[in-house]
């Protein structure tokens, strides 16, 4: 396999000895559309501080299982619980589904990057991190201004405050987003292929800084095509195909030792298609 | 053709055409204020709100002016509400511009992405605020250009409610040519009016539209 | 409304009906007519004939129907243009119809993509057959759907005839709420009358256009 760990993956300080956290807990999820089953039976942990890469094939299922953590995509069976709380119903037997209104509370403490970057074109790079502390966590407007400014600062964009959208790159543009969602200080990141939209030579950027969130401590679930981010970063990488976790494990086993077909054939495509 | 005739009726014309404008902009600004609210009805989820919206769109643009302008003239007595010829004309022209402007927010709305709203409900925005801070915003700078073709329409069409006696730029001209017996020249001078407020409203237009694209 | 005021005035509402919709079709017939010639003219590049043909089309569109209406049927006798009510209703549809017709086929005009056009000259075909097989049949399909929404647009229209008095079905319901004085009910038989006219109009023209552009649909031209 061409896809080798770095030696920055060993200078990650190991997670504590003791009894790790759960941070979210899916049991036995599925979902379909009509005849269409996209999720059969999920099973996954993702510990606190924890780095989880979901990869596979499109239309394997790995997107809609993360839009499923903070009930974007409605999940038909099973449970999701995010520091032991239930995602979308009520916990009550039998359950009922949660308006948006009430989902909101959980929202708040979870964080998403999109492929698409979803940044407000009519605000400015400054604005659009601050609207959410003002509007949802209620801060006065010059406090989240101040927040805003020290979090463009930690993703390397300080002199693009004033910038709208339309004039900043894609990296930038999705730096400014990862911005957005750590001043709200999330207890939990969910980030859906934040570099597939992005031209090669920016992708580099926004790996950097998801890294150094990782190195924080942040705990992150990323849907990635970038099998070198999952091999160096990830903690733990799941290889979902068909609406099933196929393979799940430390990347150095699900990279090098996963007895998968599928996953062989997925990683032998992916080799082909990013070496010269 | 005398231009006499024009001097001397200029200053009537001129204090109608100034009737013209605050009508047309009152039921523009109502129209909005209408337009908005259906179209955000419309965008509810909810069926009957969804169908009453789209019941009262077909019905103002299917429906010929004048005759929206006379049901509301005629029905406003009959139901109890005595109001002068001037309310029933605004009310009209507000009913009207209200149905055009909804459809012009829900183009608008549709050209929004859909990710936006999705990464403020991911955020814990509540839905009000979504509409107030995401979607509104961005519809409202995507319809300027046809907001102001809006209300130049509406000027035009308010020429129709000449017909119930409010004593704007079309009424006014009718009035003094029967006096004079100069149609020819009056019209024409009407015409001109019309013509010059469409063209600066057309070249504010695109004003406001080259200011908010370098936005 | 009883039935004695049916068969006293229906007659004359047929009637009505019959000018509004001869008002209607020959009001689109001219405008479409005038509106074509004006397209064609403005491809001619003469600066003065340019600039005449758009301002006439700025004048028409920024003026409202109504004052079109009086300057031609009252201010007309004032140049020797003496009209019967109807006929300067005709004319005044026409004329304002023309306008917008005009740049409805601009714009379809514009539309026609250059290499079919290139690709019929280098063909050798002439300039009258590439007109007449090119670029008209491409135009028809871009500009229906604006074609048949004007046509909706005039139909709506043809009641401010009433105004200057052409005896179509508005002026005869007019007349009927007058001698009645059931003005409510008429007008609310009329405002629901138009809805559905004007509503036909539109499903009408939907047909056409999904026939005209039927082609476009078909899957082996989806790449066209």
């Amino acid at each position: 396999m061409a896809i080798t760990e770095s030696p920055a993956a060993a200078v990650k300080t190991p997670a504590p000895a003791a009894e790790p956290t759960p941070m979210v807990t899916i049991r036995g999820v599925s979902k379909a559309y009509g005849p269409n089953v996209v999720l059969r039976d999920i099973d996954l942990t993702v510990n606190k501080s924890e780095v989880v890469c979901l990869i596979g094939p499109s239309g394997s299922g790995k997107s809609t299982l993360l839009r499923c953590i903070n009930f974007l995509e409605v999940y038909d069976r099973g449970e999701i619980r995010i520091e032991g709380q239930l995602v979308g119903y009520s916990d009550t037997t039998p359950r009922r589904r949660l308006s948006n209104a009430e989902l909101r509370g959980l929202r708040r403490n979870v964080g998403m990057v999109f492929q698409q970057f979803n940044l407000w074109p009519h605000m400015t790079a400054l604005e659009n991190v601050a609207e959410a502390l003002v509007q949802v966590r209620g801060m006065d407007k010059g406090a989240a201004a101040d927040r805003a400014r020290q979090m463009l600062a930690r993703v390397g964009l300080a002199d693009k405050a004033d910038s709208y959208p339309s004039r900043l790159s894609g990296g930038q543009q999705q730096r400014v987003a990862i911005a957005r969602v750590i001043a709200m200080e999330p207890h939990l990141m969910l980030f859906d292929e934040p570099t597939s939209a992005l031209d090669p030579e920016l992708v580099g950027e926004v790996l950097q800084v998801m890294r150094d969130l990782a190195a924080d401590g942040m705990t992150m679930v990323v849907v990635t095509h970038e099998m070198g981010f999952a091999a160096n970063v990830a903690d733990r990488v799941a290889f979902l195909d068909r609406g099933r976790i196929a393979a799940f494990g430390p990347p150095r086993e699900v990279f090098h030792e996963s007895p998968d077909p599928r996953l062989t054939q997925f990683l032998q495509t992916y080799h082909e298609r990013n070496s010269f | 053709m005398k231009f006499s005739v024009i001097v001397d009726a200029l200053p009537h014309l001129l204090g109608a055409a100034v009737t013209t404008i605050w009508i047309s902009l009152l039921g523009v600004m109502l129209g909005q204020v209408i337009g908005v609210l259906v179209c955000v009805a419309r965008q509810s989820g909810r069926r009957a709100l969804d169908v009453a919206g789209g019941v009262y769109v077909s019905f103002f643009r299917g429906v010929p002016l004048l005759i929206q302008l006379l049901l509301i003239y005629y029905m406003l007595p009959l139901i109890g509400i005595d109001v002068p010829p001037l309310v029933a004309a605004i009310g009209a022209l507000s009913l009207a511009s209200g149905a055009y402007v909804s459809e012009i927010y829900r183009g608008s709305l549709n050209a929004v992405p859909h990710g936006q709203s999705e990464a403020a409900l991911a955020l814990g925005f509540s839905a009000p605020t979504i509409w107030k801070r995401i979607l509104l915003p961005q519809a409202f700078r995507i319809s300027v250009p046809a907001l102001v073709n809006e209300l130049i329409l509406l000027l035009k069409a308010s020429s129709l409610i000449s017909v119930v006696g409010v004593a704007e730029l079309t009424r006014t001209s009718q009035t003094i040519s029967a006096s004079n017996f100069r149609p020819l020249e009056i019209y024409l001078a009407a015409g001109v009016i019309y013509l010059a407020i469409n063209s600066a409203l057309a070249l504010f237009g695109a004003l406001v539209e080259r200011r908010l694209a370098q936005g | 409304m009883d039935t004695n005021l049916l068969v006293q005035y229906g007659p004359a509402l047929l009637r009505g009906f019959g000018v509004t919709i001869l008002c209607w079709a020959a009001g689109c017939a001219i405008g479409m007519a005038l509106g074509f010639v004006i397209m064609l003219l403005r491809q001619i590049e003469v600066k003065p004939l340019r600039w005449l043909l758009r301002a006439y089309i700025e004048v028409i569109r920024g003026t409202p129907f109504l004052i079109q209406l009086f300057l031609l049927y009252s201010g007309g006798p004032a140049i020797g243009l003496r009209l019967e009510a109807t006929t300067a209703g005709i004319l005044g549809l026409g004329i304002y119809g023309s306008a917008y017709f005009a740049e409805i086929f601009r714009a379809g005009f514009q539309a026609v993509p250059k290499g079919q056009v290139e690709a019929a000259h280098s063909l050798g075909m002439p300039y009258g057959g590439i007109l007449r097989r090119v670029i008209l049949p491409a135009m028809l399909v871009s500009t229906v759907p604006a074609l048949v929404n004007m046509m909706a647009i005039l139909t709506k229209e043809t009641v401010v005839l009433s105004i200057i008095t052409v005896p179509e079905l508005m002026y005869e319901m007019q007349t009927m709420a007058a001698e009645t004085f059931a003005s409510f009910e008429t007008i609310l038989g009329m405002a629901l009358f138009y809805w559905l006219l004007v509503e036909a109009v539109s499903r009408l023209g939907r047909r056409v256009e999904a026939r005209v552009t039927r082609f476009l649909s078909h899957p082996s031209n989806a790449r066209a």
